[in-house]
């Protein structure tokens, strides 16, 4: 009856996976968001509260996100397409969120300059490989012209971090 | 005062030094990504929306409004010589465009681009001039049941364009409007799912949510592959299109000027839609279909006047009723809230010299961008050749500093890498982005509005559809979704069948 509701505009049968991937997390958002209100007000139709909006929202949510999953689940065949695109696409797509954390990690102990000069060299190095000089030069590069962009001209005030600078 | 003393006062405006100079800064930075592959409009603004802070608001607005406008010319750039779209709009310049310069004429290719947008940006500033006022006046009989109908519809809208799953599309703007009710209540002042973090009182910070969304899951996606391009390198020459090339392409840049200015109003990813409109007309009005595609200079010049058209277009629901009608539109509504400005039917007449001195400003920033278009295309040759393995990197250290910069806050360094992958993972598993940005926007605004229209209907949520504005809002959604909806059911009892 409501599985009309779930009509696509583009075609594709190795939706399945990320449908229902997708459709769990929208459950879980709509659960957390409904539950919630219950701890603020959630108010009546003619008062409503501060929990009124995401107690309605989150009850939809999870009514859609219910269809997704049911429509994910009654599809058939198999996923054939691959998550990424290359073998190796995972790595530096990983390497890379993992030096933008390492970025906001290390911004306060190293400070500024010397984070920005390492996340720099490191992408450069790390994710299309290139060499260790062409790395160097990018980060030195990169590093002089934020510094003088953000602190010179800009006067941001950044972490100095351990060595002052 | 008459429009003539308004146009007076914002070229007053316009012409100081100060903002002279953002709106050059705004248009190369826009002509800038347009070029780049892999980095929007869109991204663009969110980027510079933490310099933004430092600039006194007229000159902001001026400056992004010019990245959005110049990414227009600059995506053409790319689309004819590297026959890869600078940005979504420019899709379909490839076609024609990058023939042309396969045959030597990459210089008439770029040239008529660059003409054709002036035109229309041009023409879309003049529209947007006599068209917002009266519009804004219209707009002034809206009250919350109003409001919150036609950001309703904005939001539907927006769905009904994408290219996904309705279904998909509504869920991921429900999420962007429960995102947008994180924060202090502004009714009540009581906290939600603030978790004791000081930095999400205010809401989720704006800023890192579209840096990330936009910016990060870009890069992320981008760094997956390495993509081998040709660039046509020969050098370019002859960019003056000649008397046959004018003689083609003139009317086919009017009436893409037409047609995307229009559609530019409609919410939606405006000028992606002009030029694929532009140039199913062009081709089917013409006496020699058989030439689209093999490098006919009709193909590029209707289109690239639609996508600038349509540029200028889309700030018309901006200005006068406060509602993005696409991401970039979006981004810049934030950058308006930054800055204290409300968009709205009251925006022109409270803040004549922000609207006057932009509309000026457009006509200046098109001047520019056709100046700095045509000697400086060598230039953006070069740019073009910075292979990417350099470029990534930097723009991350852009978004690193400018969302630390804001608030001097490592939490909000946190959200927007969250909300990077967050936009990396909806990509990845074909979820659109637009209606969520759209829905986080307006989440606060939507709230408010039908709280306040509950309340004064005590508890009535019949109010919007008696009265009859709400109520024509309300049944263009309403029919939006079931003519969506039809072609499901037709697939269902056919499969059934």
């Amino acid at each position: 009856m409501v599985s009309f509701l779930i009509h696509e505009k583009s075609e594709g049968e190795a939706m399945k996976r990320n449908d229902l991937i997708g459709g769990l997390f929208f459950l879980g958002v709509g659960l957390l968001f409904t539950l919630y209100s219950h701890r603020v007000e959630i108010g009546t139709w003619d008062e409503p509260g501060p929990g009124f909006l995401p107690f309605w929202a989150g009850m939809v949510v999870i009514g859609m996100s219910v269809l997704l999953i049911g429509k994910s689940l009654s599809r058939g065949g198999r996923t054939t397409e691959s998550f990424f695109p290359q073998s190796d696409s995972w790595k530096r797509v990983v390497f890379t969120l993992l030096a933008l954390v390492g970025y906001n990690f290390l911004l306060k102990p190293l400070g500024f300059v010397l984070v920005t000069f390492f996340f720099v060299g490191f992408l450069v190095k790390f994710i299309f490989p290139g060499s260790w000089k062409k790395a160097f030069i990018a980060a030195l590069l990169s590093t002089v012209s934020v510094r003088l962009i953000f602190v010179n001209l800009l006067e941001i005030n950044f972490p100095k971090g351990f060595l002052g600078f | 005062m008459d429009t003539l003393g308004y146009l007076i006062q914002g070229a007053q405006v316009a012409f100081q030094p100060m903002n002279l100079l953002f709106c050059f800064v705004g248009v190369l930075m826009g002509t800038l990504v347009g070029i780049l592959p892999g980095l929007g409009p869109t991204a663009a603004i969110a980027l510079l929306l933490p310099v933004s802070y430092h600039i006194p608001p007229v000159s902001t607005i001026i400056m992004l409004a010019g990245i959005y406008y110049g990414a227009m010319y600059g995506g053409s750039t790319t689309s004819i010589l590297l026959n890869i779209p600078g940005e979504a709009a420019s899709v379909i310049t490839c076609i024609d465009g990058h023939q042309m310069a396969k045959k030597g004429r990459a210089g008439p290719a770029l040239g008529i681009a660059a003409f054709g947008s002036f035109i229309a940006g041009t023409i879309g500033a003049i529209g947007i001039m006599l068209v917002a006022p009266p519009m804004a006046k219209f707009a002034l009989a809206f009250g919350p049941a109003e409001y919150f109908a036609l950001m309703l519809m904005g939001i539907v809208i927006i769905i009904y364009m994408s290219s996904g799953s309705i279904l998909k599309d509504f869920l991921t703007a429900l999420f962007g409007l429960l995102l947008g009710t994180i924060g202090m209540d502004t009714i009540s002042g009581t906290q939600r799912l603030t978790f004791g973090v000081l930095e999400l009182t205010d809401g989720i910070g704006f800023i890192p949510a579209v840096m990330g969304l936009f910016g990060i899951s870009e890069i992320l996606i981008n760094v997956e592959q390495v993509v081998v391009t040709t660039l046509v390198t020969e050098k370019v020459k002859g960019l003056l299109p000649n008397l046959n090339d004018w003689k083609e392409s003139f009317w086919p840049m009017i009436r893409g000027t037409v047609l995307g200015f229009f559609i530019g109003v409609l919410p939606g990813p405006a000028p992606v839609i002009s030029t694929y409109s532009s140039y199913a007309m062009e081709k089917k009005l013409s006496k020699t279909p058989e030439k689209f595609g093999t490098g006919y200079i009709v193909g590029v010049a209707g289109p690239e006047a639609a996508n600038n058209a349509a540029s200028s277009g889309a700030m018309i629901p901006l200005f006068t009723l406060g509602i993005p009608s696409n991401s970039v539109i979006a981004v810049l509504l934030g950058a308006f809230m930054i800055h204290g400005l409300q968009p709205g039917p009251m925006f022109i007449s409270k803040y004549p010299d922000v609207f006057w001195a932009t509309i000026v400003s457009m006509y200046l920033g098109n001047v520019i961008l056709l100046i700095l278009n045509l000697p400086l295309i060598p230039l953006w040759v070069k740019v073009l050749k910075v292979p990417y393995a350099i470029l990534f990197p930097l723009i991350l250290v852009f978004c690193l500093i400018g969302v630390y910069s804001l608030n001097f806050s490592q939490v909000e360094i946190g959200l927007m890498i969250g909300f990077g992958v967050l936009g990396y993972m909806m990509r990845k598993f074909k979820f659109e982005t637009p209606p969520l940005i759209l829905a986080l926007v307006l989440g606060p605004m939507m709230e408010s509005n039908l709280r306040l229209s509950l309340l004064l209907s005590q508890g009535d949520p019949t109010v919007f559809v008696r009265r009859p504005i709400s109520a024509v809002f309300i049944l263009v959604s309403a029919m939006l979704i079931v003519s969506s909806l039809i072609p499901g059911i037709q697939k269902r009892r056919a499969r059934l069948k």
